[in-house]
């Protein structure tokens, strides 16, 4: 079971490395900056961050090659070693920096993954990376790897890979960030929203039908937005006195709620209160 | 270009700023359609804050003349002073612009009690946009977007502060962004300090922020910071808000303006879109202050840092408002400090 465990950390540390350097590609490329946002190179003079940031991408990338390529019967032995022990070095020193870091730069994030790690450093990345560490050290010695013989050595494998990759995803700020990036339902606060489709949920409401005859103009005399409402606002005539028409259209979806007030239009606020104003309030409606 | 508009500092002082009747109006419109009765309103005025200019300084009392006149304040051996760093009181010149934090007025057995200064700023002023151009290298200079019409501000970084600024704002190239404090002179802001640390990345290109699912998170923390009342009442409550919505406020329209889309919607927080005259509940999470205050302009440069506060543990990433200096004073904000870790929230009916 415990050769099982030391066996899992090879393709596990080498999918971590590989992909870690490719979201720091990844963010490099779409912020056009190879430093932007690589965590301990913040703590580097300037001059040294692009070299700096550029030695971390390829270790990572060249120890996660290295850690395939030795798995096997290929390399066992001495060149094994030392990636293994390169790697368990890396992550060492990743340890220190991240702690160096959270001291020195509390605002910055690790930058292990990208643009997913913006989160500070905290007590869970350096866990991480302490986990990391002891995880490389764990299969030098090992055999070179090979296929499980049985479905319960398989079992065995997955329930292992499993239980290590739960671990690393409870001390990952990068899962919660990610599993927010992969959903599509924005709030309706943050959606842009076109004037046009809020004209046409208007026309079409209740509300709408019930004023309309009181609206001296149809073109919008003020429109604006406060978060998923929008307000439109008709220059009318009720009752002989002129009056401002306002309509609240919910911008959740496209047949959401639509209300309505009327306003005197000379009414104005009291000097101290200015928002308690519903002695100027004609009529509200709502749908 | 940020076009400072001029709203309400309270209902009652309308006819005498001359403010867009119609950004105010806003909320009775509102009102009619919502209840919003049981509801926190703006201050009309600031409770603990007083801006004007210097009139008469001695040992024991300074002398203001601000919007409501000239007014007398008491100063004690505690009473912070600062004027490009701290200083004594004997240090501020009569004609100085001034903003003081004070403590409420208690009454006395002879009418009420002049007010204890807390805290005086004189002269203080910050430049925070993209440098267009730069010249110098022991005590440069630059010319600084700062998002207003007008042109670009022109800012000094005296020689024994350039360090200190460097340090924070490594790249003082043309394309990046700066955020400094300093003292007003004649035509120029003197910086002496760095009001936070420069992105890594050019002006107009800061990163997209993270999605966001479900509900939004109410209230929204991140960070608060101040600008200058250039074209606006010096002791105006309100803030620069920096996501309105570009489909009523086109100028604001990121994606007319060639900015990818995945900034151009939203700035580095994720925001809700709100208008001009819209109300939010801005709270500093240090002083644990919190206050109502209106939009009362667009927040152009504070929608392009994506930074942290740190000056009460660390901050979330992102600017939520740019408040003015009174409405950031009387939060408890210090303006020497640039930030302070803020959460906005928003209306119950929203």
């Amino acid at each position: 079971m415990l050769d099982v465990v030391r066996e899992v950390q090879i393709p596990l540390l080498a999918a971590l490395l590989i992909g870690g350097c490719a979201a720091k590609a990844r963010r490099a490329i779409s912020e056009r900056s190879i430093e932007a946002g690589t965590g301990p190179t913040a703590m580097f003079p300037l001059r040294l961050r692009r070299p700096v940031a550029i030695a971390m991408c390829a270790s990572e990338l060249a120890l996660g090659i290295g850690l395939i390529v030795t798995a096997g019967s290929f390399g066992a032995g001495r060149l094994a070693l030392a990636v293994r022990l390169a790697t368990a070095l890396l992550f060492c020193t990743a340890v220190c920096a991240l702690n160096e870091l959270r001291t020195r730069r509390p605002d910055a994030g690790c930058g292990c993954f990208g643009e997913l790690s913006d989160t500070p450093v905290s007590w869970q990345t350096i866990t991480r990376a302490a986990l990391l560490c002891v995880a490389a050290l764990s299969p030098i010695g090992v055999r070179p790897l090979h296929m499980p013989g049985s479905p319960g050595q398989a079992a065995v494998v997955l329930a292992a890979t499993a239980a290590e990759l739960a671990a690393l995803a409870a001390l990952s700020p990068e899962v919660g960030e990610l599993l927010v990036r992969l959903s599509n339902a924005e709030p309706c606060e943050l959606r842009r929203v076109p004037v046009a489709r809020t004209l046409a949920a208007l026309r079409a409401s209740s509300p709408w039908r019930r004023y309309s005859p009181y609206l001296i103009s149809v073109t919008p005399s003020d429109m604006w937005r406060e978060g998923c409402w929008r307000f439109v606002v008709f220059p009318g005539v009720l009752a002989s006195r002129r009056v401002d028409v306002v309509f609240a259209v919910y911008l959740a979806d496209r047949r959401g709620p639509v209300r309505a007030g009327v306003l005197d239009v000379g009414a104005t606020p009291p000097r101290h209160a200015p928002l308690q104003i519903s002695n100027h309030v004609l009529e509200k409606h709502n749908t | 270009m940020q076009r400072k508009e001029r709203l309400y500092a309270g209902y009652g002082d309308m006819p005498e700023l001359q403010i867009p009747a119609q950004y105010a109006r806003r909320a009775l419109l509102r009102a009619a359609v919502f209840d919003t009765c049981g509801q926190e309103a703006a201050p009309t005025s600031a409770s603990t804050v007083l801006t004007g200019v210097l009139t008469g300084v001695s040992r024991h009392s300074i002398a203001v003349h601000g919007g409501a006149g000239e007014q007398v304040l008491s100063l004690t051996p505690a009473t912070v002073v600062w004027l490009g760093t701290q200083v004594t009181p004997s240090a501020l010149r009569v004609g100085d612009l001034v903003i003081i934090r004070h403590q409420p007025r208690r009454a006395g057995a002879d009418g009420p009690a002049p007010a204890v200064a807390e805290r005086i700023w004189a002269r203080i002023g910050r430049a925070s946009g993209t440098i267009v151009a730069a010249e110098g290298r022991a005590e440069p200079e630059f010319l600084v977007d700062v998002g207003r019409q007008g042109g670009a501000e022109r800012v000094v970084v005296a020689g024994a502060s350039l360090r200190r600024i460097q340090v924070r704002f490594p790249r003082l190239a043309p394309g990046y962004l700066i955020d400094v404090i300093g003292t007003r002179h004649r035509g120029y802001l003197l910086a002496v300090a760095p009001a936070t640390a420069q992105p890594p990345y050019r002006a107009g290109q800061p990163p997209a922020p993270p999605r966001s699912v479900g509900r939004l998170a109410d209230p929204i923390s991140g960070t608060a910071v101040w600008h200058e009342p250039v074209d606006e009442p010096a002791d105006l409550l309100g803030l620069a808000y920096p996501e309105l919505d570009p489909e009523t406020h086109p100028e604001t329209d990121y994606r007319a303006a060639g900015h990818a889309r995945a900034v151009a919607d939203h700035g580095c927080v994720r925001l809700p879109y709100l208008s001009l005259g819209s109300t939010v509940r801005v709270r500093n999470e240090c002083t644990h202050r919190a206050v109502v205050l209106p939009v009362t302009s667009r927040g152009v440069i504070a929608r392009q840092f994506c930074d942290r506060c740190l000056a009460c543990g660390t901050s979330p990433k992102g600017r939520v408002a740019d408040l003015t200096m009174a409405a950031f004073v009387e939060l408890g904000g210090n303006l020497e400090d640039g930030c302070f870790n803020a959460t906005l929230g928003l209306a119950d009916w929203n």
